[in-house]
């Protein structure tokens, strides 16, 4: 579920991607995309509406920039075109989109990121919804949780750690076979 | 032969005690990876990731404590990126604040989740940091403490009005759509588990003091 909502909000947000200018505030044609995304999509009768947390992220994110009227206007027809398909797929939930349907929907994102110059690297395939702008940098890193994993999690992997522990025994076991030669030795003698 | 014997199990059988040793130490080990993992994490690691160095630092101290901030005065931090210093007095909670609250910002201190907003928006404010390092203090809390969040916009205070032990999935927890300045802080429950939990522990508190940012709608 939350790949697809991930999905979801690529084309939704995908415009965070409109070139960076350090200019903060919302003017009209951002506050009309804001409105336009909390707009919810009628699926066989359920309203389908965008997390807030992916509306406050772009809501931050457009602080940041200053969207032109006809940015605006292409971003809002791709909103209406994405709402649009899901009402016409039929089913009542997104959870219940077929994969080729997902894959439409992947398609408005691609749009959206072909025409505003923003990278979806990951997204599409995890969990992870990353957007990175044309400079490179990170403007997205949202892994669907709203609530992080925050107990202690230092980097470790299993297989290292299996080797050093048989490393360990074969270090002990050699240190046993040369005891006991020794201590047959010394019955020997 | 009986010699030969001798030698044989002299070789083998190390081997298959190894093999044995092994299988029994991964059996024990796997039910509780997370843990043992973290615990282990702490003497072996096979990266070498200097995360202190990772990130930027836009926070420069400020002495406006007044009413408003104009919009425009304000730069928005991008993410991974330190704007601030988040204190709670009578803890041990003095850490970095982050725009952000992945890996890097965790690392170094606390950060704000990106669906949430920041100091002086208006709205929640939600922010995380590890149980094992900058929110282990969290434990002192109590009501009616102040938190201090300094950026280089605003310096805030925010008075705690609750705590609380929820489930991490447990949506109550939060209202990402409220119309108010409020702020929350969340850790993993208990604070001295190592790995990871299910429990959190949040701090809930209401702005008393700090600018709020002006001119954000056109």
């Amino acid at each position: 579920m939350k790949k697809v909502i991930a999905l979801l909000a690529v084309v939704l947000i995908a415009v965070l991607s409109c070139t960076s200018v350090f200019a903060a505030g919302l003017n009209s044609s951002e506050q009309s995309v804001l409105s336009n995304m909390r707009t919810p999509a009628n699926m066989k009768g359920n309203s389908v509406y965008v997390p807030s947390s992916y509306i406050n992220q772009a809501e931050a994110r457009f602080n940041t920039i200053d969207m032109t009227s006809d940015q605006a206007s292409k971003i809002n027809g791709l909103i209406n075109q994405g709402r649009s398909f899901l009402q016409s797929t039929g089913k009542d939930s997104i959870k219940k989109l077929t994969s080729s349907q997902l894959n439409t929907l992947m398609g408005y994102a691609s749009q959206a990121a072909a025409v505003l110059d923003v990278k979806v690297p990951a997204g599409a395939d995890t969990e992870n919804l990353k957007i990175i702008n044309s400079a490179g940098e990170v403007i997205i890193d949202d892994d669907g949780n709203v609530i992080k994993a925050t107990g202690a999690q230092p980097e470790f992997n299993l297989v290292p750690f299996m080797v050093s522990v048989a490393a360990t025994l074969l270090v002990l076991c050699a240190a046993g076979v040369i005891v006991r030669r020794k201590a047959l030795q010394y019955e020997k003698a | 032969m009986k010699k030969r014997n001798n030698k044989l199990s002299l070789i083998f059988t190390p081997i298959v005690f190894c093999l044995v040793m092994c299988l029994a130490v991964a059996a024990a080990v796997l039910p509780k990876y997370d843990k043992l993992s973290t615990l282990a994490g702490m003497f072996i690691s096979d990266t070498q990731i200097d995360y202190s160095s990772a990130y930027e630092n836009i926070f420069v101290p400020t002495k406006n404590s007044g009413d408003t901030v104009n919009a425009k005065d304000v730069e928005f931090p991008g993410v991974n990126k330190q704007f601030g210093k988040l204190k709670i007095k009578g803890t041990k909670v003095d850490a970095k604040l982050f725009y952000g609250d992945g890996t890097v910002p965790l690392r170094n201190g606390v950060g704000i989740y990106g669906g949430s907003f920041i100091p002086g928006y208006g709205k929640t404010i939600l922010v995380a940091g590890h149980n094992n390092t900058y929110f282990n203090g969290l434990k002192k809390v109590k009501k009616g403490d102040i938190v201090k969040i300094n950026t280089s916009y605003g310096n805030y205070e925010y008075k705690v009005t609750n705590t609380a032990i929820r489930d991490h999935k447990d949506k109550k927890a939060y209202d990402l759509e409220a119309d108010h300045e409020n702020l929350i802080l969340y850790t993993c429950y208990p604070f001295d588990s190592l790995g990871l939990t299910n429990q959190r522990f949040f701090v809930y508190a209401e702005k008393v003091k700090g600018p709020k940012i002006v001119g954000l709608y056109e």
